[in-house]
């Protein structure tokens, strides 16, 4: 029987709320599938402009419609105006480009980008009239299932999934999905189907599998091993509506092995694998021409780390040069190499340069292995000027497991010598245009990194230190921002919580909560009177440290990079000693290469670029 | 290189189905987007962000499509129109089909400013029994309300037709009445008191001269 198509239902609701071009689909690149045979809704848990770029959603329809006989198809979390107006008309939640209510599909999968998207996977679930919790689901409705970063700690979000898929889904998802299939075409029940997908490789049934009664399960991470020879060209939807990274994107490489001790990406996406040269140029041009872009980003967690960046950035300037197109990396190296890289993109245009010290100190920079010095910063601050740029934008984070007062007051010294350094690269009559910010994020916890053992500071320390920050700065050009840490309290708290804080989403989703990671719509209330109500503790799951012999919620997750090297990381934290990047120099012994489906990857010998 | 005034393409194209829910500016960046995909020679302006050198005919509401709507793009070199006019179907969704492409003098009008009547179709979902035109219409302009005379703005009677009427309006130099607000303006003065208004099912800018 064929899935229905609602727009007449959906249009009339259109007049009434912003932006309606959001709901209308039919995007330049979108394709759309005939509505008979096996269907998957790919939902990204936010509104269409946050999460039309991203590339889970991207990869992922396109590897299942390249199946035989499955179609994908995409659909986003209204925003709030047109949630309520469908809730009162009663249209349910519907695919982009054939209109489909999400419970007529087989398989409905939700990425997880972030931990402030928990309440808005319920909201989903709820707008389409799916059952909020896997146990209250019937034989027909859809299977659920769940994948992306946070996925590497699935407790928080293990009542809502009927799978949850760990690591890279390239392979697993079209496996889930055929996995489904066949039991339905067997006329398997739901348990039966969810028993098969507990044998596909990466796949964690939290209705079958509750590792706190059986300590033997462990869900290996899924690391897709063709993707250095993949096609660079990922065919894409150009959006009408104007979105986030509107804009063509390659990816140029995956994982980083720099080694930031907090930082979760660095540690999940291993191994390091580079695209080559010539498949990335290819890709480029392809891309351009197909969508009609007037900009193309190489994206990655460190696009300056690639083997061959100095030579892709050459190539694409040359081959661009009179057609109006803007190469843009992601973010700079912190070191003069990153500001000849960010000046081989920037073309006339001089906006603002962003780099990460991170720490203030270089103890703490020690302690977190941000293998970067001062003389690293006031090198690049030296590039910068001298290529063209007046405003600079520093990230710091506070809160860093060892921090001291000293610490934190050094960010303030360290942003304002920087900031001289600018000044006096800079003759008296233009100084008044110097522009610096100093972005203050509080520290959080992270599963799967040597730092996932130690507890968040509080809001009010929080506070207390960017007082500190402030007291330390000497120039009033320099304007010292922060990340509200409310929201940062509630990300240490579904990073680090055990499947406790399942039952706690859905109790702040009863409440109201959703749309957490928007100021005007997050309700501290809501959590706070949840957290009360089923009995969970915030506070002790975001600031305790955890003891380093006792179990995790997330042992049973397998990222690669082992348990025994984390700590031995953690150890060389507490002592300031560096760990080197392995692409760069010697095996740190961190597992991936033993665990993985695929070794490093680099095109050329990574060098110091001087 | 030539003097890109000299090759000013003209095109005319459909605002249809679903991507008449698209603003004004969502329609501008499609369109570049088309002429890029297309391959043309377009020009580019000079300067430290260099643009697509474009014009666009008046803008339509949200939720209002056009039949007859128009944009201008300068080549660098001559392409036959029809020619240009099959790069431009082929990079151009559905929903915004070139209708037709023909070069314009260098010194006509820019698209912007050369078109001043538009004609409209309202479809309902159910009919009207009889039409009336409010002599004025309010509308809210950066937050302020304002009174417009309709007799500034509207060319011809209103023609109702069933489940439906038809009007057309003129842009004035001093500014322009927007036909979304008509038309709701209309409905409104039309329905007997205490009446459901007939609810508008598709708004189209049939002609535009």
């Amino acid at each position: 029987m064929a899935r229905s198509d609602i727009w007449s239902q959906v249009a009339p609701l259109l007049r009434e709320v912003e932006r309606p071009g959001r709901y209308a689909g039919s995007e330049w690149g979108a394709v759309r599938p005939s509505r008979e045979g096996f269907a998957f809704c790919m939902v990204y848990p936010d509104t269409y402009e946050l999460g039309q770029a991203n590339q889970a959603v991207r990869i992922l329809v396109n590897r299942v419609n390249a199946q035989d006989d499955m179609a994908a198809e995409r659909a986003y979390l209204p925003g709030a105006d047109m949630a309520d107006a469908m809730r009162a008309a009663g249209v349910p939640l519907f695919s982009l480009e054939n209109t489909t209510p999400l419970s007529e599909f087989d398989v409905v999968g939700i990425t997880l980008p972030h931990e402030l998207c928990a309440t808005n996977v319920l909201e989903v679930l709820d707008l389409a009239g799916i059952p909020v919790t896997a146990e209250d689901r019937a034989e027909d409705d859809p299977v659920v299932i769940g994948g992306g970063p946070c996925a590497f700690n699935p407790e928080p979000y293990a009542r809502a999934f009927d799978a949850i898929l760990i690591g890279e889904g390239e392979e697993s998802v079209p496996e889930v999905l055929a996995a489904v299939r066949e039991g339905r075409t067997a006329g398997l029940s739901r348990r039966d189907i969810l028993e098969a997908l507990t044998q596909v490789e990466g796949v964690y049934v939290p209705l079958l599998q509750d590792p706190a009664a059986d300590a033997r399960i462990s869900i290996r991470k899924r690391v897709f091993s063709g993707f250095s020879d993949a096609d660079a060209w990922e065919p894409m939807v150009v959006p009408f509506v104007e979105c986030v990274h509107d804009r063509l994107n390659v990816e140029v490489l995956r994982g980083c092995s720099r080694g930031c001790r907090f930082c979760q990406a660095g540690m999940i996406y291993r191994p390091v694998r580079e695209r080559s040269a010539e498949a990335i140029i290819s890709a480029v041009e392809r891309g351009i021409h197909e969508t009609g872009y007037e900009e193309v980003s190489l994206t990655s967690l460190s696009t300056t780390d690639h083997s061959q960046i100095a030579d892709i950035l050459g190539a694409l300037n040359a081959r661009f040069a009179d057609t109006g197109v803007r190469v843009s990396i992601p973010s700079q190296r912190l070191d003069s190499f990153g500001v000849q890289m960010a000046d081989a993109v920037a073309g006339q245009k001089r906006g603002g340069l962003t780099f990460a010290p991170e720490a203030g100190s270089q103890r703490l920079r020690d302690v977190i292995n941000k293998n970067v010095t001062e003389e690293d910063l006031m090198a690049a601050v030296d590039a910068a000027m001298e290529a063209g740029w007046q405003r600079v934008k520093l990230y710091f984070m506070i809160g860093l497991p060892t921090e001291t007062d000293e610490d934190v007051a050094e960010i303030g010294r360290l942003a304002s010598d920087a900031f001289a350094r600018m000044r006096e690269a800079t003759p008296p009559e233009a100084r008044g245009r110097l522009k610096m910010t100093v972005a203050v994020a509080v520290f959080v916890p992270k599963a799967h990194t040597p730092f996932q053992w130690e507890g968040q500071i509080p809001a009010e320390e929080a506070r207390r230190r960017v007082g500190i920050i402030r007291d330390a700065v000497r120039f009033r050009a320099v304007r010292v921002d922060y990340h509200e840490p409310k929201t940062s309290f509630l990300e240490a708290v579904m990073s680090r919580g055990g499947r406790e804080v399942s039952l706690l989403v859905e109790e702040a989703w009863k409440r109201g909560a959703r749309f957490d990671a928007w100021t005007e719509h997050f309700s501290e209330e809501a959590w706070v009177d949840a957290a009360r109500a089923v009995g969970v503790d915030m506070d002790a799951l975001a600031h305790e440290a955890h003891p380093v012999d006792a179990p995790l919620p997330w042992d049973h997750v397998d990222a690669g990079v082992s348990k025994r090297f984390l700590m031995k990381e953690r150890e060389r934290a507490f002592a300031g000693a560096l760990t080197e990047d392995c692409t760069f120099g010697a095996c740190t012994a961190c597992g991936i290469c033993e665990s993985a489906h695929s070794g490093i990857i680099v095109q050329e010998e990574r060098g110091s670029h001087g | 290189m030539a003097d890109p005034r000299r090759f000013r393409l003209r095109v005319r194209y459909r605002k249809a189905g679903r991507l008449a829910m698209l603003s004004h500016l969502e329609i501008t960046h499609a369109l570049e987007r088309i002429v890029r995909r297309s391959g043309l020679p377009f020009a580019l302006s000079e300067g430290f962000s260099p643009h697509m050198k474009m014009a666009f005919g008046p803008a339509l509401p949200v939720g209002v499509g056009g039949e007859q709507e128009v944009f201008d793009v300068l080549l660098t070199s001559y392409v036959a129109p029809d020619r240009a006019f099959g790069a431009l179907v082929e990079a151009a969704p559905e929903g915004l089909a070139p209708v037709q492409a023909a070069y314009v003098e260098p010194s006509a009008p820019a698209a912007s400013v050369a078109f001043s009547d538009s004609t409209y179709e309202v479809v309902l979902d159910s009919p009207l029994a009889c039409l009336r035109v409010p002599d004025e219409v309010t509308v809210t302009r950066k937050g302020k309300e304002k009174s417009l005379i309709t007799a500034d703005f509207l060319v011809g009677e209103p023609q109702l037709d069933g489940c439906g009427f038809t009007f057309a309006l003129r842009a004035r130099e001093t500014g322009s009445m927007r036909a979304d607000a008509f038309a709701d303006a209309c409905l409104a003065a039309s329905a007997p008191a205490g009446t459901v208004l007939p609810r508008i099912v598709s708004f189209t800018r049939s002609a535009l001269a």
